[in-house]
């Protein structure tokens, strides 16, 4: 949590287009990482509801994102 | 929109779907359009691409956007970007890949049941074919060709552009060798 606030700060006393370009490709890194987590999760048998509450997220909001068959 | 595409136009947009279906991938990309535009031949973004000696340069441009599909999409501006921040795209390419298996940020993205029926486009790839509109409006063009489509992405900031930069074909590059446009400030 510190650390992700500590990138926030350091992203805003930058050139904002340099600035906002990490916040964007951190947040597309982000969106990588949490598919790789969810579907490996999935594999080794979590339920939706488990892998909404580590994520902090309703369980319709991971099963929306992933939940394709 | 897809009326005022020329035959070679509607074979790029064709091809960069099939390029995501042999990938996989969920969605159509912008790099599977670079991917179709490379595949061309005998259209005017097969002769810009020629004319700037990309023609030999085939695999390495293949090879250059499979790097940055392991990297998740990113961009090397992305990857400075956010090293600037202390984060080091490589070291969590790495330790990803040590844990789940090789190239699995490319899969990303990936559906795995899509197998039939129509693969959408991203945003960025949507984006990319309204582009191309404005591109052949800007050159007083009535269809739009697939040298729109190539000179549409390298003004989009993203993998394609940085790839096709590395290897000589910039928006400058494709303008001059079609439309003879900038050869003073070339000269």
């Amino acid at each position: 949590m510190t650390e992700a606030t500590d990138l926030a700060e350091r992203a805003g006393d930058r050139d904002p287009r340099i600035g906002l370009r990490a916040v964007s490709a951190l947040r597309r890194l982000l969106e990588q990482l949490e598919a790789v987590q969810v579907r490996s999760a999935r594999n080794q048998g979590w339920s939706w509801q488990e892998i909404a509450a580590e994520l902090g997220v309703s369980r319709q909001a991971v099963h929306k994102k992933y939940g394709r068959q | 929109m897809f009326e005022r595409f020329t035959k070679d136009a509607r074979a790029v947009v064709i091809g960069a779907i099939e390029h995501a279906e042999r990938a996989g991938e969920e969605r159509v990309d912008e790099p599977h359009v670079l991917l179709a535009l490379l595949d061309r031949e005998g259209s005017r973004a097969a002769f810009a691409l020629a004319a700037l000696g990309l023609t030999g340069q085939r695999e390495a441009v293949v090879r250059d956007l499979a790097e940055a599909r392991r990297r998740g999409g990113l961009s090397r501006a992305d990857t400075d970007a956010l090293a600037g921040l202390g984060v080091d795209v490589a070291e969590i390419v790495s330790r990803i890949e040590e844990a789940h298996g090789e190239g699995v940020l490319a899969a990303g993205r990936q559906g795995g049941a899509r197998r039939s029926g129509r693969r959408p486009f991203t945003r960025g790839a949507k984006d990319l074919l309204t582009m191309s509109l404005r591109t052949a409006l800007a050159h007083d063009d009535r269809h739009i060709g697939d040298e729109h489509l190539l000179l549409a992405l390298t003004a989009r900031p993203g993998v394609p552009a940085e790839v096709l930069a590395d290897h000589g074909v910039t928006h400058e590059s494709i303008e001059r060798v079609l439309w003879g446009k900038g050869e003073t400030k070339a000269g």
